[in-house]
């Protein structure tokens, strides 16, 4: 075959669906997570450093921008728990039929956004 | 490897508009992308005015109609019309399907047609599956048995039949294979879910007996752990099946035998 011949367009034209949405925010949301943990751990290896450092993290977290960070994370993981019970029920052989999937990714989606809002409520003393 | 863009020699370009000449009211736009090797351009995607009035229900129709009626030159596979043969695969409003069961009602606003994603493109709207056939090969799709008499039938209970339904209705247009991303990103090694679809086929035939043979030439990370369930394979299947589910078995049977 020659291979100056082109390549037919892919995720330029494929059109997306819940399914692999949710699939590819599971790994978008798994980078994301591992390296927020690696960053924590950061943060606690800082408080052997003493006082000030913990406090300049801290005073970082309370910003606006750092509690908007927080809350992004927050979703990150409520995001790839329920991801990944999903994918775990998948490995057992269940939930492959298309409504199925459909609806286990909704409930992923507003899962993860109820418990982001829940952790938050929680979190402020709200509940 | 992960590449998002086209390369630039695949980069689609504007192409021409043919308006209609029919004086038609009912009139859909049609994009279809063209590529001529004879040409050496970049590919393109020309614009076609249709006339849905005269046109019957399926995409296919609507590709023969431009082909006798407007533009000759326009290339693309199709032979039995019914959703048999899976010759007319292709990509169009987005997912894989038959051109020849796909209605165009379906569709909203233009109809946009393209080649299956991720193929070498021979010309226009077929791209080249030779790839994926090597790959069908590598399984060796044909019963193996021990069984030294060949004049009588290896009976098969219902139950044990029962097993194939779902795999052997597989028409092999490669719509599920060329909807994934993992086969886009890694086709020479991904064995992809039409092929997995059909090993599976064979590991769960009660008559073959190479079931554990057949069942370590698949265990590979690369050949069959790149299924990620996006489900992109199950959701393009033009005959309802679930490719999906019979790699999630493959690998069920990898864990538990």
């Amino acid at each position: 075959m020659d291979n100056n011949n082109p390549l037919s367009p892919h995720i330029q034209i494929y059109r997306w669906h819940i399914s692999s949405l949710v699939s590819i925010s599971h790994r978008i949301t798994g980078i994301v997570n591992i390296t927020a943990i690696t960053i924590i751990c950061f943060w606690i290896f800082s408080l052997l450093l003493g006082e000030s450092s913990y406090e300049l993290t801290k005073i970082f977290l309370q910003s606006i921008f750092g509690k908007f960070i927080i809350i992004c994370l927050t979703w990150s993981f409520s995001f790839q728990v329920l991801s990944e019970i999903r994918h775990l029920a998948m490995d057992l052989g269940y939930g492959f039929e298309l409504k199925t999937t459909k609806i286990t990714g909704l409930l992923v989606i507003f899962g993860s956004i109820f418990f982001t809002i829940l952790f938050y409520l929680l979190g402020r003393n709200f509940i | 490897m992960v590449q998002i863009n086209l390369p630039k020699n695949s980069e689609v370009k504007k192409g021409i508009y043919y308006k209609d000449k029919t004086g038609s009211k009912n009139i859909r736009k049609v994009n279809v992308y063209r590529w001529d090797p004879s040409l050496g351009e970049n590919p393109r995607v020309d614009s076609y005015e249709v006339d849905m009035d005269n046109c019957p229900s399926k995409v296919l129709d609507v590709l023969n109609k431009i082909k006798n009626e407007i533009d000759p030159s326009l290339a693309y596979r199709r032979s039995c019309a019914h959703g048999v043969c899976g010759s007319c695969a292709m990509n169009m409003d987005g997912k894989n399907g038959l051109a020849c069961t796909k209605p165009h009602s379906e569709i909203d606003g233009d109809i946009n047609i393209y080649p299956l994603p991720h193929l070498k493109v021979k010309k226009d709207l077929i791209g080249d599956l030779s790839g994926l056939y090597k790959q069908y090969e590598s399984i060796e799709p044909w019963l193996k048995t021990n069984q030294k008499v060949e004049t009588t039938e290896i009976l098969q209970t219902k139950e044990d039949r029962v097993k194939l339904d779902g795999a052997y209705e597989c028409i092999m247009c490669a719509c599920c294979s060329t909807s994934c991303p993992s086969y886009w990103w890694n086709g020479d090694k991904y064995l992809g879910p039409a092929v997995l679809l059909q090993a599976y086929r064979w590991i769960v035939d009660s008559r073959d007996d190479e079931k554990k043979e057949r069942l370590k030439k698949v265990a590979d990370e690369l050949k069959l752990y790149r299924c990620h369930t996006i489900m992109n394979c199950t959701s393009a299947c033009p005959k309802g099946l679930n490719p999906a589910k019979a790699i999630a078995e493959l690998k069920k049977m990898l864990a538990t035998n």
